[in-house]
């Protein structure tokens, strides 16, 4: 693509404008599906774009390939769940201190891993989110372990809930537009493409990975926290590595380094998935073999196609 | 006072010592070559100028403030920028947000940053590319991008590595225009080249190193007549 069109400012203008086309579309769903399983397996689909979008902060727009997305998820899900098993603290506690909670996590690992590239960050990152499913996992006395925690529900509709998650999904756009418009977008894009030459800039390149860090996994712990309410059960499965694998599925196949890839990459990669089920089992193959395509002959992924 | 002063910088890697006790200064407006054959330590000693690398022994000075140790971004922020011999440009963004990205980067403000950017494409020849991602252009289009990325807030020293290699001659004398302009307003530059009709042309004063020492420093023409340097660079017997 050429012309001014290529200009970030405009790309993302452009891009922005179609994601918020695609939440609009979304908005008008309830009116034709009622039925409580499908709405369910859209509330579900809204949970991992937003997952998708917090992934695609760190990897697609900071050049930073966490294996972690999924393992923050369920820490903010835990986070509301054991505030209000322990201390019985209210939702409009509990959600908040998720979310700062895994901003806070996701800002120490980030310290941790700065000076890591590619596959070692990716492995580190992994580490991490398996340490922390396996401890919550063996730690039954305080989470209740395998088994599951019981977590207070926000509301009884379905509905609701699929407006709530729709209208968390909508304020995540917004304010992910603002940012990349912003200083710290330019930045991040910046270290993406070259983290020395970034430096040698004058970018403070730590800053701005670890903000980009504590970013990303506060975006999975309001989703993995909002999730936890609306499913009134958490269980360590929700850090599965597998879950992670779907997240980067969706980005890699809506486009990466883009705000509407990760959101429609999530709704079909999700909607397929419960189609698949149907068919047998095989999701994950059908998924891994679209991803290599994907990766092969399409990198800018379906969001990429119409530029 | 010099604009930047360097005593004594030393650094190893592995038992070859790469930069060994140099000292050399930059004055204010003045250009400094700094070269030596291959291996001899120049590029080395622009990292540990610019904070890339740190020194194991040595202090440099900047306007009199004692910098060693601090890091490149620090250093750029007060005005010491780095050009590099293999370009460092954001290949996936256009090269006219490149520009802007580095103008934000130096703390100008937004409307001020495009309107410095505008201005540099169309000194730098680049107006015609501007809007293709950084990654399009050719290498000489990309090295003048980065001279423009260095210059969108006038740094006070540009230490530029090996600025004319590989450019075609066209874009070399836009490189070299370029820098006898931003000289003329004062700017100081520390330019480490092969390339001896620019460094003659341009450079006031030259430093020549050899082994990671510093074997030859003085005006340009009689830094190229001393037999120090035409042997480090022809071999012994070169000047019999």
């Amino acid at each position: 693509m050429s012309g001014a069109r290529n200009l970030w400012d405009n790309r993302l203008r452009a891009d922005f404008r179609a994601a918020l086309a695609v939440v609009a579309l979304l908005a008008f769903v309830p009116l034709f599906v009622s039925s409580p399983y499908w709405l369910g397996v859209l509330i579900v689909s809204i949970y991992f774009a937003l997952l998708s979008l917090g992934w695609n902060l760190l990897a697609g727009f900071t050049g930073q390939f966490s294996l972690a997305p999924a393992a923050f998820a369920m820490l903010g899900a835990y986070a509301t769940g054991l505030l209000n098993y322990h201390l019985k603290a209210p939702l409009a506690i509990g959600i908040p201190a998720a979310i700062a909670g895994t901003a806070l996590l996701g800002w120490l690992l980030g310290r941790i891993v700065l000076r890591l590239k590619g596959p070692y960050l990716a492995l580190t990152t992994l580490s991490f989110a398996e340490i922390a499913r396996v401890i919550i996992g063996n730690s039954y006395e305080f989470t209740r372990g395998d088994q599951g925690l019981n977590v207070p529900t926000l509301m009884q509709s379905r509905v609701g809930y699929y407006y709530l998650f729709l209208a968390v999904l909508l304020a995540t756009l917004v304010a992910l537009y603002f940012l990349m418009r912003a200083r710290a977008g330019r930045f991040w894009l910046a270290i993406r493409d070259d983290a020395t030459g970034a430096e040698s800039r004058g970018i403070d390149v730590v800053r701005y990975k670890t903000l980009a860090f504590a970013l990303s996994c506060a975006i999975c712990g309001l989703a993995g926290s909002l999730y936890g309410t609306f499913s009134q059960l958490v269980s360590p499965e929700l850090g599965l590595l597998l879950q992670t694998g779907l997240v980067i599925s969706m980005v890699v196949i809506g486009g990466i380094g883009t705000l509407t890839g990760p959101v429609i990459g999530a709704l079909l990669v999700y909607l397929s998935s419960e189609w698949l089920r149907s068919v047998g089992n095989i999701q994950l193959i059908v998924f891994s073999i679209v991803v290599i395509v994907f990766a092969r002959f399409m990198r800018t992924g379906l969001w990429g196609l119409t530029r | 006072m010099s604009l930047l002063k360097a005593e004594g910088l030393t650094k190893h890697f592995g038992g070859v010592a790469a930069v060994d006790g140099l000292s050399l200064h930059v004055e204010d407006g003045e250009i400094l070559g700094l070269i030596g054959p291959n291996g001899s330590g120049k590029t080395t000693a622009l990292n540990l100028l610019s904070g890339f690398l740190a020194a194991e022994r040595g202090t440099v000075w900047l306007e009199g403030e004692d910098v060693s140790g601090m890091t490149t971004v620090a250093l750029a922020r007060r005005g010491m920028l780095r050009m590099f011999q293999m370009t460092r440009v954001f290949p996936r963004i256009s090269a006219y947000d490149n520009l802007l990205t580095a103008g934000l980067a130096r703390g100008l403000a937004k409307r001020e940053s495009e309107a410095r950017a505008a201005a540099l494409l169309e000194e730098l020849t680049l107006s015609a590319v501007q809007y293709l991602d950084a990654g399009q252009l050719s290498g000489g289009q990309r090295k003048l991008l980065e001279f423009g990325m260095c210059f969108i807030a006038p740094p006070r020293l540009a230490l530029l590595d090996e600025p004319f290699a590989a450019v075609h001659p066209v874009m070399r004398e836009t490189m070299a225009r370029f820098i006898r302009r931003r000289n003329e307003k004062g700017h100081a530059f520390l330019v480490v080249s092969h390339d001896m009709p620019i460094v003659v042309e341009l450079c006031h004063r030259t430093a020549c190193m050899n082994a990671g020492k510093l074997i030859a420093m003085g005006p340009t023409r009689e830094v190229l007549k001393d037999p120090a340097v035409i042997e480090a660079y022809l071999g012994s017997g070169a000047h019999a």
